[in-house]
């Protein structure tokens, strides 16, 4: 795994992220496979929610806008939006969630993923690097 | 920010670490679903030392306390501890609940909720001030924890730590100075916050700060199941106790709260008594009730979640959690007197979504 990832550990806990995803601001992460691009939220947003027990998706074949609330996820603590990465159509979502929605916290990056878009245009570059991502963890909980 | 004694111990056990009330603590190890079924079925433990502990000393505590404190104490005795009392303000507005535990008649322990452990120092020094009562309240939150072993195998835990005469111990008892492995704890009670009176047996263990690793360490090694404040915050609600800060402030009333436990209308004289005769004989405008969703709902009603009655908005949720025992969510409400139709399916709205909500008196399992 450390290989694989960084891990950032601070005060409150440690992190894992993985060195071959881009990451969003909002503590998403994107798989990008040509134009389809894959997303789910990161190890860091899952143990801040704490354990997921709902998960509400969008509807396949819906319009996702980039920076828009596209699943709210809900957790024995609070409730949280996840936001579309990119413009386009959804093309799947992880239906396995509603019968198990704490995949969002054992396999973040694996079997809880989210939501799957046919993008219109996606470039690596409007995501943060996983370097860039662990450096705004740490300033958050710094 | 303020760390639990036992937190080095806590995350080496994998806890996931959260802030509650200036504390860094234990919020869960993975699962809190299944910490809080251990509670109920097996046997859990929590580490609760984010509560503040005081020794109390002087002359005259019963009649201080008895001015002081909302409950009446005439049957508290020694080695018995009062269960929760409530200290009001003069406006009868509840500034905390806490729990004394009678050592000698001149030494009491008191238990005090996280978010005022300053505070409700300061006010007991206050009147024992005004009133001219020689009192000294020394706060050891820091230098203790206090451990919680609650659910139906929690026998065997304490048996399995070698501590003796526990099984004597009747609710709201305890024993001072216990052996417990190798050294000596504070004190051992039959006692919690999960429901222990009705379904399970709880025992807190209060104990220094080193002992107390040791001790939480060997819970888990005799089979208790680490849990942390999630599951504590889903078990107290199941049953219907109220988390200050969420349910109960100093605007609260006890009557409205319906915290009868914890006051007595009968007592002559104490703070706040004024205000909740008032409050009790002129009748107040809310009072607080459970709520049950439907089976295998999980969206979760939260503080400010609106309660409806045919469309029409008739209470306010204070706290909510999904209790995986009933499997469905559940939460604890102010409603209308006049719409308190307990029994009734009644409805929340989240997230725009109208949902049927029984509403029903405590406990809810």
């Amino acid at each position: 795994m450390s290989e694989d990832s960084l891990v950032v550990k601070t005060k409150l806990g440690e992190y894992v992220i993985p060195k071959n995803l881009r990451y969003t601001k909002t503590d998403e992460w994107v798989r990008i496979e040509g134009n389809t691009v894959t997303f789910g939220i990161t190890d860091y947003a899952q143990k801040k929610l704490k354990y997921v027990v709902n998960v509400e998706l969008p509807d396949v074949g819906s319009q996702a806008k980039k920076g828009e609330a596209l699943v709210t996820l809900e957790s024995v603590k609070s409730v949280a939006d996840a936001y579309s990465p990119v413009d386009g159509e959804v093309i799947e979502v992880n239906e396995e969630l509603y019968d198990s929605p704490d995949l969002i916290n054992k396999d973040p990056y694996g079997r809880g993923w989210l939501v799957k878009i046919r993008a219109e245009s996606v470039n690596p570059e409007d995501f943060l690097s996983p370097e860039d991502y662990a450096n705004l963890i740490k300033s958050k909980e710094s | 920010m303020r760390e639990t004694p036992l937190l080095s111990t806590l995350r080496e056990l994998g806890a996931n670490i959260g802030e509650f009330a200036g504390w860094l603590t234990a919020m869960d190890y993975g699962n809190p679903l299944d910490e809080h079924m251990a509670a109920r079925t097996s046997v859990a433990v929590f580490d609760v030392s984010h509560m503040g502990r005081y020794v109390i000393r002087g002359e005259n505590l019963f009649e201080f306390f008895q001015r002081l404190l909302a409950k009446d104490l005439k049957k508290f005795r020694e080695g018995r501890m009062s269960g929760p009392a409530l200290m009001l303000n003069e406006r009868g507005g509840i500034k905390d609940d806490v729990m004394l535990y009678y050592i000698s008649d001149d030494e009491w322990m008191a238990v005090v909720n996280a978010p005022n452990i300053e505070s409700d120092r300061e006010w007991m020094l206050r009147w024992a001030r005004e009133w001219g009562y020689r009192i000294s309240v020394e706060d050891v939150t820091l230098k203790t924890a206090l451990i919680a072993v609650q659910g139906p195998e929690a026998p065997k835990v304490l048996r399995g730590l070698g501590i003796e005469g526990f099984e004597d111990l009747k609710i709201l008892e305890f024993i001072r100075t216990p052996k417990v492995l190798d050294g000596k704890a504070i004190l051992v009670s039959r006692s919690g916050w999960t429901g222990e009176e009705v379904r399970t047996h709880g025992f807190e263990i209060m104990a220094d700060a080193s002992l107390a690793s040791k001790i939480f360490r060997k819970c888990v090694e005799l089979g208790a199941k680490p849990a942390g404040l999630i599951a504590r915050d889903s078990l107290r609600l199941e049953m219907g106790y109220v988390l200050i800060g969420e349910d109960i402030s100093e605007d609260t009333n006890p009557i409205e709260a319906r915290y009868w436990m914890g006051l007595s209308l009968k007592k002559d004289d104490f703070i706040g008594r004024d205000a909740v005769l008032r409050a009790y004989r002129e009748g107040v405008r809310r009072f607080r009730y459970g709520l049950r969703l439907k089976k295998g709902e999980r969206r979760i009603p939260r503080h400010g979640t609106k309660v409806l009655v045919d469309g029409v908005e008739v209470g306010e949720v204070t706290s909510g959690a999904y209790s995986p025992y009933l499997r469905r969510s559940i939460g604890m409400a102010y409603i209308k007197p006049e719409y308190a139709y307990v029994g009734f399916k009644a409805s929340v709205e989240i997230r725009g979504r109208v949902l049927e909500a029984k509403i029903l008196d405590f406990p809810l399992i």
